[in-house]
Formats: C-alpha cells, sequence, structure tokens
C-alpha cells in the first residue's frame, strides 16, 4: 500500500508540471497551428542558462527566472517572428521539418557551449524531504506541483476574463472572424509562442533541481510534452492538465512496480493505447 | 507509362556516374572513402524514407525502427543465436515489413491525418530505443560488438573500406532506382494524390489502405537492409546512433534540404550535408562535439526558409535560367 501512494503521489507531482509544459505547447498550437518539435530542447535551453547563471553567480535556479523568463520569451517571439511566420500558411509540414532543424541547432549548439557531461544544479531545497506517514515527497517536486497549478490556474484566468485572453481565444476558434473583429492576429500569436516559451524557462526552473541534466535530453522532453498535448485534445486545457498527470502517474508507477523496459514504456503504451479508442484525446468539447 | 524508368535505365550519364563512383576507392585515400561510405549510407536511408515521407507526404519519424531491427536485429541473431548475416537481413527485413505495414494500418484505421501521424511514430521511435536500451538479447545499452571483417562474401563481409563502398554504393542506386520506378509507376500516382488530397483520392476510389502498405512496407523494408549493412560496415552495434529518433531526424532534414518526393532529392541532399558534416567533425569534432549537427540544423533552417521544396528544383531553376529561355520554356 505504502507503494501504492508513493507511486500516485510522485506521479502527480510530477505530472502536474508536464501538464504546464504541455500547456505551452497547446496554447502556441491553437492559435496558430505550430507543432513545435524544439519544445523539448528550449526547456533544456532554459534548464542550462540556470546552470550557467549558478556557476556564474552561484544564483539559485528559483530566483534565476528573474532573467532566464524574459530572455526566453524574447528568444521566443525572434524565433516566431524570424523562423516560423515565414512558413505559416503556405507550408504546414514544413513547420515540422523547420522545428525539427531548430532542435539540431538548439540541442548542439548547448553541447558545444556546456560539453556533454550530465550537469547538476544545486538548490537550496534540493536534499529537502517532507515525510507524511510512510509517503517520502522531495520539496522540488512540492514546489514544482504547487507552482505548476498555480500558473495553470493564473493562465486559464487570463484566458478567460483579459483582454489579451480574450483575443487567445478568438483567435483560436477562427482566426479569420477576429481580424474582422480588429484583433492584430500576427500579433497575438508572436505573444502567444513567446508565452509558450516564456513558460518553458519556468518549468526548467521546476525541474531542475535534483535532476542531471545533459544537452541529448531535450527530444525526450519533447515526446513528454507531445504525449501529453496530443492526450489533452491538443487545445483543451483541462485535458492537457490531466494528460500531464497520467502521464506522470505512469511513469512512476511504471519505474515502482516493472522492471527494466516495460516500466519505462507504460507510459506510451498509455498514450498509444487512448489514442486509439479516443483519438480526440481526453476531451471531446473543443473538437477543432 | 514506365517510360521514364527504361530511358533511366539505359541512360548513360547514370551508368557513366556509377562507373566514376565505383572507380572513387582507387582514386581517393580511406579517409575520403570512408565519407563517401556514409554518404552513401544516407543516400540510400534518405531514398527508401522519401518512398513515404516525400510522395505520400507521410513525414514518418518511425524508421529508427526499422534501420534498428535491421542493424541491432541482425547483429544480435549472429552474435547470439549464430544465424548467418546474410539470414539474418532478411528477417530483419520481414520482421521490418511487417511493423511498417501495422504502423500503415494503424494510420488509416484511426485516420491519423499528417501531424498526428507525426506524432504517433516519434511515440513508436521512443518506445523502440528504450526497449533497446533495456533488452540485453539487443546488446541493451553498451551495444554489440560483430566479428572482425574478414572478406568472407558468405557471412556478409566485403573485406572493409573497398568492398564496403561498393555494397554500400550498390544499395544507394537500389533505392535511388526504386524511387525513380514508383515515381513513374501507377503507385507513385497513387502515392501523390494521397499526400495532395486524401479525402479527394479516397472519393476517386484510390485504394489508400492499400498504397499506403505498399510504399511502407517497401520504405521500411529497403531500410532495415541498408541497415544490416551500415551495421556491419561499423562493425559496433551502437544503440544510441541505430535506433535513436535522431537517425531519423538526419534522414527527414537530408530529404527535406535535397528535395522532397523527388527521386533524386534525398541523394542530393545527403551526398552534400553528410560529407560536409564528416569532414567538420574529422576537423573540429574534438573541440567543438556536435558542431555538424549545429551546421545540418543551420542548413535546414537557411534552405526550408529561401527555398522550402528544396535545392534540387532550386538548381533546376538556375540551370534552366542559365540555359536561356527556350529550355525553361519546355513544359
Amino acid at each position: 500500500m505504502t507503494e501504492l501512494y508513493q507511486a500516485l503521489a510522485q506521479g502527480l507531482l510530477i505530472g502536474a508540471t508536464y501538464g504546464l509544459l504541455a500547456l505551452g505547447m497547446g496554447l502556441v498550437y491553437g492559435v496558430s497551428g505550430v507543432v513545435n518539435f524544439s519544445h523539448g530542447d528550449f526547456i533544456s535551453l532554459g534548464m542550462f542558462m540556470c546552470l550557467a547563471l549558478y556557476s556564474a553567480f552561484a544564483m539559485d535556479p528559483y530566483v534565476s527566472i528573474i532573467i532566464t523568463v524574459p530572455l526566453m520569451i524574447a528568444i521566443g517571439a525572434l524565433v516566431y517572428i524570424f523562423l516560423i511566420r515565414p512558413m505559416v500558411g503556405h507550408q504546414f509540414l514544413m513547420v515540422v521539418q523547420l522545428t525539427l532543424g531548430l532542435s539540431l541547432v538548439l540541442q548542439n549548439g548547448i553541447l558545444m557551449v556546456f560539453g556533454g557531461e550530465p550537469a547538476r544544479t544545486p538548490s537550496f531545497v534540493e536534499s529537502k524531504l517532507i515525510i507524511l506517514g510512510d509517503v517520502v515527497l522531495r520539496v522540488p517536486h512540492i514546489v514544482a506541483f504547487v507552482v505548476s497549478f498555480a500558473l495553470a490556474i493564473g493562465l486559464y484566468i487570463m484566458l478567460r476574463s483579459t483582454d489579451f485572453g480574450r483575443s487567445i481565444r478568438a483567435v483560436h476558434q477562427n482566426a479569420h472572424a477576429a481580424a474582422l473583429m480588429g484583433i492584430n492576429v500576427g500579433r497575438v500569436q508572436v505573444l502567444t509562442f513567446a508565452l509558450g516559451i516564456g513558460i518553458l524557462a519556468l518549468a526548467a526552473a521546476l525541474l531542475l533541481p535534483g535532476t542531471p541534466i545533459q544537452p541529448t535530453q531535450g527530444l525526450r522532453y519533447t515526446v513528454i510534452t507531445l504525449l501529453v498535448v496530443v492526450l489533452g485534445g491538443m487545445t483543451n486545457f483541462v485535458g492537457i492538465m490531466l494528460g500531464g498527470l497520467i502521464i506522470g502517474i505512469a511513469e512512476a508507477f511504471g519505474t515502482i512496480y516493472l522492471d527494466g523496459p516495460i516500466g519505462l514504456l507504460l507510459p506510451y503504451i498509455i498514450f498509444v493505447a487512448i489514442m486509439l479508442f479516443l483519438p480526440k484525446g481526453l476531451t471531446w468539447s473543443s473538437a477543432r | 507509362m514506365r517510360d521514364e524508368f527504361y530511358k533511366t535505365l539505359a541512360s548513360p550519364i547514370w551508368w557513366g556516374a556509377l562507373v566514376i563512383a565505383a572507380i572513387m576507392p582507387f582514386v581517393l585515400s580511406s579517409y575520403y572513402v570512408h565519407i563517401l561510405t556514409l554518404a552513401l549510407v544516407y543516400v540510400a536511408l534518405a531514398s527508401s524514407w522519401n518512398i513515404v515521407g516525400g510522395m505520400a507526404g507521410q513525414i514518418s519519424l518511425a524508421h529508427s525502427l526499422f534501420i534498428g531491427i535491421g542493424s541491432m536485429f541482425s547483429a544480435a541473431l549472429l552474435l547470439k543465436l549464430g544465424i548467418n548475416m546474410w539470414l539474418g537481413l532478411v528477417i530483419s527485413a520481414v520482421i521490418s515489413g511487417i511493423l511498417g505495414a501495422v504502423i500503415a494500418w494503424i494510420d488509416f484505421r484511426f485516420q491519423l491525418g499528417h501531424l498526428s501521424f507525426v506524432l504517433i511514430t516519434l511515440a513508436f521511435a521512443e518506445m523502440g530505443s528504450i526497449v533497446v536500451e533495456g533488452w540485453d538479447f539487443l546488446g541493451g545499452a553498451s551495444g554489440l560488438l560483430l566479428p572482425k571483417d574478414t572478406g568472407n562474401f558468405l557471412a556478409f563481409q566485403f573485406g572493409g573500406g573497398h568492398g564496403a563502398f561498393w555494397m554500400m554504393l550498390a544499395l544507394a542506386a537500389i533505392c535511388v532506382l526504386v524511387n525513380v520506378a514508383i515515381l513513374n509507376s501507377p503507385l507513385g500516382y497513387y502515392l501523390r494524390t494521397i499526400r495532395d488530397n486524401e479525402k479527394a483520392a479516397q472519393a476517386i476510389g484510390v485504394n489508400i489502405l492499400r498504397y499506403k502498405i505498399t510504399a511502407m512496407v517497401i520504405s521500411a523494408m529497403l531500410a532495415s537492409v541498408v541497415g544490416t549493412a551500415y551495421v556491419r560496415y561499423l562493425t559496433f552495434a551502437d544503440p544510441y546512433l541505430l535506433i535513436s529518433p535522431v537517425i531519423t531526424i538526419e534522414i527527414v532534414l537530408f530529404a527535406t534540404v535535397g528535395g522532397l518526393g523527388r527521386a533524386y532529392g534525398p541523394a542530393l541532399g545527403a551526398l552534400l550535408l553528410v560529407p560536409l558534416g564528416e569532414i567538420l567533425r574529422g576537423k573540429l569534432g574534438s573541440t567543438l562535439p556536435g558542431l555538424h549537427y549545429f551546421i545540418y540544423g543551420i542548413v535546414v533552417i537557411s534552405v526550408i526558409l529561401v527555398t522550402p521544396r528544396g535545392l534540387l528544383p532550386l538548381f533546376e531553376r538556375l540551370w534552366a535560367r542559365w540555359r536561356g529561355p527556350a529550355v525553361a520554356g519546355k513544359p
């Protein structure tokens, strides 16, 4: 029973952050129809920025977001304006290849700067534990869970009741009509992409404490994010957070209960099964 | 219908290029022969991928599975069960073909659409690499070391440098020829119809399932065979190279740079980029690891932004302009 609670708790905690990673991708897909295959490499970039700030100024990852988030937002805006916007509209599948190329550039750019050895960025909460009955929880996971959910709720409120949020939803529902209503669609798309990348900088800091990082990890994060986004029905807010929790729990159960490769495969198996039987993901309400 | 194909077969330019390529090992140093061999591996892989990714427009990221089966599985059969590698090549190709058919069937049965197809095949590829890294029979994370290549043809050995080069040249030529053949056959037209408008293709009675499976099986089996030859050349079956999704991404990028859906496009992309990458790696690999991938990424982004259809159409346009308007006006 202890194992069960442990797996559930661990999965829920990490799953919330996966959900946050995926929200960024889902927002971008909803507004500009772009699936960014370099998503995970932007997470890597955020993590290595934290590492660099730690090595240079002994800055805690939780503090360095003051610098990394604005920086990543700027990078996101530039990438969208100069690389992705020229492709949107006329060559939809080309964006896939373009972002795959971008993934190679980011991954190996990081490799050239930081080298291939796994690195760790210490944080003041890194080794702290909280013990609830038989369940042992790591403080960084709890911080990640709380912040992820707070951010998700913040994003939800932003989408519901601010002008910017309403313009995002308008572009998502019908870009043409939104343009006729006087919304600057191009601007909304740039800002959403930048926001999506900015969220990654936060998520990177949340995932970082206690996790060894290396430049080649990006693709695996991309795949996890894709699993979650697709599970969540691509653009459905609640579906994506739910998808994050499912993938997180599947991963925790897989590593705790099953030995070897089968354990690591569990999230993928669950993903393929859900995809085949519920092709629109976990929700149908926002079918696009 | 197949005029183009027979014209290619009878073309002196084609055979001339092949003969010139074949005498390269006598002219170049062994280092450059090695680079050319690698380039030919990727010509063959990118051309085999092109059947599904270029002609049918389905960006499959699952090809690392077929390459991985062809390389890791046939190596494991030889080392663990003592099965001759020729037989291993056939067994792996058959398994790859079946797996390809299953993936194509899933795509059809669940109406995935182009984007979901990319996602699902990437998930499959990631699963494949996890399985291989965790399964000792296939070498696990540490890989498998094949016996030394003594040139025993019956044991799928080609005697190192020169022999491996000719083997790869033959495979690359076959893969490109298969591309030419399919492009000029009814199958090629059906695939392009499916790529351009699947619903319309279905409406006019194209048997989508049949052609998707045919294309995927041909592509998967070719990739698997190339994988077996590649691992024999490398001698070391490295899971982080052969069944990593990165190898598929490289292939996709070569094909995109050269020209998707064209018979010679993927070959052009691989022939330009692989030597560039390898020479960079040889010169700067110790100081700047990953530089060649970095350059690939920059090249593909630039090519997509400048000429989204790839370099081959660009070269054709430049050639036509240079030859003057009389030729450019030809349909």
